[in-house]
């Protein structure tokens, strides 16, 4: 299976992608989110496309999933960066949060800010050259998922 | 004005580093053009018609003559010698190399500016009254609280890639608005209720563009201490719900106007409810250090109108014509407010050459505490100036093209860079803005006219806000040929309105003729205090559209 960079190391990837139509009662699987929902099976995790808000696990036990991935269909379809931020933010998600699709390594920074610390990148992306990437920026004005405190009460 | 400190200068410092990088990774063929293309843009980047473009950003139109200097530097070295204001407080070089580009905001970067957001789907700079700070009818300045929302939204994770471009413009003027704000995705009017508390009319969904709109009001009153979450609240309700789908409709006054503003502001409010108190409300500390900033500086004792300014007001019709139009009550007494206007006949409407910029930053040394303001309008703005020394300013405006005494009137046009230099555009603008210079020379005759918004488009994207010009020229393709279609009644104040088509276009060589038809029309019919918006609105469309399209016996 392809490696994949996690918390900031190229690792193997330990979980199955489960896409629309194959089989989603994997228990090692990342099931599409509406599957799950159906029928909610015991899995590693599910996965929300760009335009499947994470208000649809509002009545869900997240604790009971090891990794949640959001898919980005291209990479400048910036719903998902939203969408990290409400799992860790409002529904205290803790575990792998793992950016799924056409995303890029130039939007690690921001990546890594709204809280995303799994990165499943296309097949053709160098993984070597993308850690080079894997960090932000020294300074930020605004709160994050990291320090919610934004650059005025830090100055 | 705004100081960096060393975390500011970090933040820019780690952004041209970044863009270094991605510059060379693109010119290596390490990312590809689609992959670069937003990240340039969001360094204010674009890939024009001959060259690329990079835009400026000129934080609320604040610029300090060091600055000012740096950018005729740079228009120099690594330009053709000139720079174009923007409508929205930016300056473009049109001539620069990619190559270049790093070195450009690197040098930008040591006077405390950058490129950051001035283009691409992201939230871009915000803007604000260029006269902010020192006009006699303001209610507090703004300026502090568009520094707090330059901050908030520089490399804001979560909204580097919305649907559409994001534009706050800010005004803090109950008299007059000249910042467009009701023409933004947000504008945001700055308030005292009536505890005396500071806070925000907010206003959403405005803007121009292909589906023209004025915005609607969402809240009457948000405490300033609120204002950031309550922008969160916004802009994270349409980055999640925007149309993604065309990027016509992509904008947030498409999505406004999708659920009406009842159903947004709810959405918006839900929104806010999970995150207003968090560690974004604004605590006052920060606000007095903002406005630290924005101190006066060390105005002298006087009183107004001087001997020396009243004498030669009386013997000179030349200046006093420029006083009376180029300059604004000053809120200390002695001191008047003074345009310098880049809309000489003959050049493009805000276009300053490289010998221009330095001029204006002598200018602002010698007479105005080195500073200057950029406007809207695209001309220059020299702040605080001695109404004993207008006359010497005046005379040295002349030698440099700044006198022209037309502010506000016909030909201080806003208008774009159109089919010269743009790859967007339809057609060519500056041509127009040219004839139309030259067609309404007389001075008494432009000053009979009065106050009038003239703004000119190349395109639908609007860069020269035709819709709300009083009077709005658009440029159109038709079988590959260039026609221009006219609009009357817009106005981007806090009368804001979206101008009427008037009817079928015109072919270039029309369009002073047809000017001056709406004008003998507005003429004709005016009582003695009406502008030309307020007769328009009073007598409608027809009375110019017969006169304008009446056949020729």
């Amino acid at each position: 299976m392809q490696k994949l960079i996690k918390d900031g190391s190229i690792v193997e990837n330990q979980y199955s992608l489960i896409q629309d139509g194959d089989s989603y009662t994997d228990s090692n699987g990342i099931i599409p989110v509406d599957k799950w929902l159906e029928k909610p099976v015991p899995t590693a995790g599910v996965w929300l496309n760009s335009d499947q808000n994470p208000n649809l696990l509002k009545d869900v036990d997240l604790s009971q999933f090891a990794v949640i991935g959001v898919n980005f269909p291209a990479f400048v379809d910036g719903r998902g960066f939203t969408y990290a931020r409400l799992l860790r933010e409002r529904y205290n998600f803790k575990g792998e949060l793992r950016a799924l699709g056409h995303f890029i390594p130039d939007q690690l920074g921001y990546l890594l800010r709204v809280g995303f610390n799994s990165f499943d990148f296309a097949s053709e992306v160098n993984l070597d050259s993308a850690l080079k990437l894997h960090k932000t920026f020294n300074i930020k004005y605004q709160g994050d998922v990291s320090d919610p405190r934004p650059i005025f009460l830090k100055r | 004005m705004y100081q960096y400190d060393a975390i500011d200068h970090q933040l820019v410092a780690e952004r041209v580093a970044q863009f270094r990088d991605q510059t060379e990774r693109f010119l290596n063929k390490e990312l590809s053009e689609q992959e670069f293309l937003p990240l340039r843009l969001q360094n204010g980047l674009y890939v024009q018609r001959y060259a690329p473009m990079l835009r400026v950003a000129i934080p609320y139109g604040m610029l300090s003559s060091k600055q000012l200097r740096t950018l005729s530097d740079i228009s120099r070295r690594y330009d053709r010698g000139y720079g174009h204001f923007s409508t929205r407080q930016n300056l473009q070089f049109n001539w620069p190399k990619l190559e270049e580009v790093p070195d450009i905001l690197a040098e930008l970067a040591a006077v405390e500016m950058h490129a950051i957001q001035t283009s691409g789907n992201c939230i871009r700079n915000t803007t604000t009254d260029q006269y902010s700070g020192v006009i006699a009818d303001e209610i507090v300045d703004p300026r502090p609280y568009c520094e707090l929302i330059r901050q908030w939204s520089t490399f804001h994770p979560e909204y580097a890639f919305l649907p559409r471009k994001f534009k706050i413009a800010v005004n803090a003027n109950e008299n007059s608005d000249r910042a467009a704000t009701q023409v933004h995705d947000i504008g945001l009017h700055i308030k005292k209720n009536a505890a005396g508390e500071i806070g925000f009319k907010v206003i959403v969904g405005g803007g121009l563009g292909r589906t023209p709109m004025v915005g609607v009001t969402i809240c009457e009153f948000i405490p300033r201490a609120d204002l950031l979450t309550y922008l969160e609240a916004i802009v994270r309700v349409y980055n999640q719900h925007g149309r993604r789908d065309n990027k016509y409709k992509a904008r947030i006054k498409i999505l406004v106007k999708a659920l009406g503003i009842d159903e947004f502001r709810l959405r918006v409010e839900d929104e806010w409810k999970h995150i207003k108190n968090n560690e974004s409300t604004v605590p006052a500390a920060e606000f007095e250090r903002l406005q630290s900033f924005f101190t006066e500086p060390s105005y002298e004792a006087l009183t107004d109108n001087p001997g020396a300014l009243t004498d030669k007001l009386a013997e000179s019709t030349g200046f006093s014509r420029w006083f009376e139009r180029n300059t604004f009550p000053h809120k200390k007494p002695g001191y008047r407010i003074v345009t310098l206007t880049l809309k000489k006949a003959g050049q493009a409407p805000g276009d300053a050459t490289a010998d221009q910029m330095d001029k204006a930053a002598d200018l602002a040394d010698k007479y105005s505490f080195s500073e200057l303001r950029v406007s809207h309008e695209q001309n220059l703005v020299l702040a605080d100036v001695r109404q004993d020394q207008l006359i010497e300013l005046w005379n040295d405006c002349k030698e440099a093209g700044f006198a022209t005494p037309t502010l506000g009137l016909l030909t201080d046009m806003i208008c774009c860079p159109g089919g010269d230099f743009c790859a967007l555009a339809n057609a060519k603008s500056i041509p127009i803005a040219e004839q139309i210079q030259a067609e309404f020379e007389n001075l008494d005759y432009l000053y009979d006219i009065g106050d009038l918004d003239l703004n000119i488009s190349g395109c639908m994207n609007a860069c020269g806000h035709h819709h709300v010009g009083n009077i709005g020229i658009l440029g159109v393709d038709k079988k590959g040929e260039e026609f221009y279609q006219i609009s009357i009644g817009g106005a981007s104040g806090h009368d804001a309105s979206i101008g009427k088509i008037l009817g079928p276009s015109f072919a270039q060589e029309e369009i002073s003729r047809v000017i001056h038809k709406l004008i003998d029309v507005y003429i004709g019919q005016r009582t003695p205090e009406e502008h030309f918006i307020d007769t328009y609105r009073r007598i409608g469309i027809t009375p110019f559209k017969e006169a304008v399209y009446a056949k020729v016996n």
